[in-house]
């Protein structure tokens, strides 16, 4: 299936372009187009993980870009990191792995973790040979971390971690996770949280998923006891609520999540145009606003990033970036379905499934786009509080 | 034949488009745009003969005069008339801070005329005029009141004598322009027609509309062609058609922005059930929400203006696209502006009321919200049908 529809991005240089050339071509080759093709076939609950797709994209330094040579990376810019998103998520490249290991876990890591953890960790991450998960997420909060139980009981020199953590993703696979736990408690709930890098392969580590109606399943992380030491603590004792919410800010411009969208719709207009529904105005108007949005939604999201490029990343507009680009991902998926009528209703497991059963999984994924990196309820109160002064 | 002149005292060429809006920020300040949304506004029922207040003309006046002595007007003329290389970004800029203002005036209008007739290659003399501010040009569109500026229906020309008959309607600032310029089908092709407004065959009345502004009927009976005033424009008039598109747009994301401003310190004023109704999440989410739809607007109008600029072909869906989520957008936030003021909008004193008026009037100006999608349609057909052009 190729891709129909791409942006242009006037704001690249002539090298950035070059590099998203060649991002795009190894994308293209026939042993990922053929990883990606084989995904589709594979039976329920097996899931994607270290696939050859990222150590093709690590060997080259390209799945963490703007990191330091020395850690993996190539030295660039937030423009390079966000182009290997963006093609990643236009050729449909499942992006869990590298979202929870580069852009998260490894972001942490490198712009606060210790000189060894950083040596320990990103170039093998960099490389996409190692998985790391999040553990943030419990039983009882989710958008409201400030509420968080895990507790991290003083234990000599180190700290002893018990708890729950849910709705993670890949803790299975998982060899470490950034996890956040209660170190201290005070009036204020904000206070208190402290980062720890987690090994989940530790006796105390128990996951156990959970299933959901998406193709990759959540985890359940039962934390029994763990002991850690205190190199494991990532940036400063009690000072996890600031790190949370500066740093996954940074992760925020919008362009995966357009990137999703858009390759969505590109499939949903090629299956119009495949069954003669984008001659008739009645499919071609609803797929020409829809791609009037997601065009916006895409010079929104570069806008971000070239504003992270120079140091100037804006809390608001990014939440504002990625609130526009996840509200396209349910217009996308209806338009689809009527586009695909009932084919779009069977799954690729089904024997009589032809283009459109892609569609079936994307639709039972859908409404995880506007709750991941914030839901749409917290972007709308990022802007209306720090934006407009309201609330 | 072509005149050489020299461009006007004052040019763009070189002005970055931060720098064009930071001084233009100041002719339209906030402070100002309250004054700015009632200028030339007549009661209702005012009727045809209603000429706005004389105050109202002069501010006008001044206003057009600070911007030909910016630049602003011959900032998309050819270099050689002092034209920008970066003239569709600069004036996206100016364009978005009109619309806090409400700025109603031949700006459009003017830049659009000064696209078509500069690719024709014999109005330097005119468009030199134009730029300085001396000369306007209203633009006339339409005759029936749903024609689409893709097509604006067709205008009789008596080649021989030089004249041209035909109706135009919806036309702003018609009685105060010194020369229509009037597009159409002309023996089958589009053309641009050139006439001095004052002469016996030009009939002008001023509309009584929702926006009580200054839009008018235009008959052209026989009337005059100014000197090499039958212009064809078939080639490019979708290309300029789109640059106004997307100056427009730029337009009506700035009415948003006005109208979300208002609002929002509106409901930190007004309190209910014991607080500030800008401490209730439902009006604060909605307003977040309008204003990352717009930001998002902007975003892709910035970025269309840049590849504009950049000389490269294929901005035609782009500009409609932007036209059309503008044209939704401003009829949508000036609605909520007035939800949110609650009766208070609907009163005349009330700006939220302004903006609703003249964002039903100024958002179909390049194109009704269903003909924008009709094109954007017709246009993404044929991009997927030619396998991706101009994308990339």
């Amino acid at each position: 299936m190729t891709v129909t529809i791409r942006e242009p991005i006037p704001e690249l240089s002539a090298d950035q372009r070059s590099f998203r050339a060649d991002v795009r071509a190894l994308l293209t080759r026939p042993e990922v187009r053929d990883e990606l093709t084989g995904l589709a076939a594979r039976p329920p609950g097996d899931e994607p993980v270290l696939l050859e797709t990222y150590r093709l994209l690590g060997e080259r330094g390209w799945l963490a870009p703007s990191w330091p040579v020395e850690y993996g990376g190539l030295g660039l810019g937030a423009v390079e990191a966000a182009i290997v998103t963006e093609e990643m998520a236009l050729a449909g490249v499942p992006d869990d792995v590298h979202v929870l290991g580069v852009d998260i876990v490894g972001l942490f890591l490198l712009m606060e973790g210790t000189e060894e953890q950083k040596r320990e960790h990103l170039p093998a991450l960099a490389a996409g040979e190692r998985v790391a998960t999040v553990l943030f997420t419990e039983p009882g909060c989710g958008s409201d971390l400030s509420g968080l139980a895990t507790r991290a009981e003083p234990d000599g020199d180190g700290w002893r971690l018990y708890g729950s953590k849910v709705y993670n993703m890949k803790s299975q696979y998982g060899e470490i996770a950034l996890c956040a736990a209660r170190t201290s408690d005070g009036p204020v709930p904000m206070h208190g949280i402290t980062l720890f890098l987690l090994p989940l392969r530790s006796p105390g580590v128990h996951v156990e998923p959970v299933p959901s109606m998406a193709d990759e399943c959540f985890c359940l992380v039962a934390i029994d006891g763990v002991r850690l030491g205190p190199e494991s603590v990532v940036g400063r004792v009690d000072d996890g609520w600031r790190l949370m919410n500066d740093l996954l800010q940074l992760e925020r411009t919008g362009v995966d999540f357009h990137g999703k969208a858009r390759r969505l719709l590109d499939l949903v207009v090629e299956r119009a145009a495949r069954s003669g529904r984008l001659d008739d105005p009645v499919y071609a108007v609803r797929l020409a606003e829809l791609d009037a949005k997601l065009r916006a939604s895409h010079a929104l999201a570069w806008e971000m990033v070239h504003d992270l490029d120079r140091g100037a990343a804006d809390p608001v507009a990014s939440a504002m970036s990625k609130w526009y680009a996840s509200e396209q991902f349910r217009p996308v998926l209806d338009a689809g379905m009527e586009v695909g009528g009932a084919d779009a209703l069977l799954s690729r497991w089904d024997e009589e499934a032809g283009t459109t059963a892609r569609h079936e999984a994307d639709y039972r994924m859908g409404p995880a786009h506007r709750l991941a990196s914030g839901t749409s309820e917290v972007m709308l109160y990022l802007i209306a509080t720090n934006g407009l002064g309201m609330l | 034949m072509t005149t050489r002149t020299q461009p006007p005292a004052r040019t763009l060429a070189g002005a970055t488009p931060d720098e064009v809006r930071a001084e233009c920020a100041e002719l339209f300040h906030d402070d100002l745009n309250p004054v700015l949304r009632r200028i030339g506004d007549r009661p209702r029922g005012a009727g045809s003969r209603a000429a706005p207040a004389e105050d109202d003309t002069d501010v006008r006046a001044s206003v057009w005069a600070t911007l030909a002595d910016m630049g602003v007007l011959s900032a998309a003329l050819p270099a050689h008339l002092g034209g920008s290389e970066q003239a569709q970004r600069i004036l996206v800029e100016v364009a978005e801070l009109t619309g806090p203002g409400l700025y109603q005036s031949l700006l459009p209008d003017t830049l659009l005329a000064a696209d078509l007739l500069a690719r024709d290659g014999r109005h330097d003399r005119l468009l030199t005029e134009v730029a300085d501010g001396r000369t306007t040009v209203a633009l006339a569109l339409r005759d029936r009141g749903a024609d689409e500026p893709d097509a604006p229906g067709a205008l009789e020309v008596d080649r021989d004598h030089g004249t041209v008959t035909g109706s135009r309607r919806f036309v702003p600032f018609a009685a105060d322009a010194d020369l229509i310029l009037a597009v159409g089908a002309v023996d089958g092709a589009m053309h641009a027609c050139l006439v001095p407004v004052d002469q016996p065959g030009v009939g002008v009345r001023r509309q009584d509309d929702l926006g009580r502004g200054d839009l008018y009927g235009v008959s052209l009976d026989r009337a005059a062609l100014a000197p090499d005033g039958l212009v064809r424009v078939d080639r490019h008039y979708a290309s300029a058609l789109a640059r106004a598109r997307l100056r427009h747009a730029a337009y009506l994301s700035g009415l948003c922005r006005g109208a979300l401003d208002l609002t929002v310190a509106h409901l930190k004023e007004r309190v209910a059930f014991g607080r500030p109704l800008a401490g209730m999440q439902a009006p604060a989410h909605r307003l977040a929400a309008l204003s990352a739809e717009n930001a998002a607007l902007l975003a892709l109008v910035r970025r269309t203006a840049r590849v504009a600029d950049s000389g490269t072909d294929g901005i035609v869906l782009h500009a409609v696209q932007a036209a059309l989520l503008a044209n939704d957008l401003a009829r949508t936030v000036s609605a909520e502006a007035v939800h949110l003021h609650g009766a208070l909008g609907m009163t005349e004193r009330c700006d939220a009321s302004f903006f609703y008026r003249r964002a039903a009037v100024d958002a179909p100006r390049f194109g009704t919200g269903t003909g924008l999608r009709k094109e954007a349609a017709r246009l993404l057909r044929a991009a997927h049908n030619a396998d991706d052009p101009g994308r990339g």
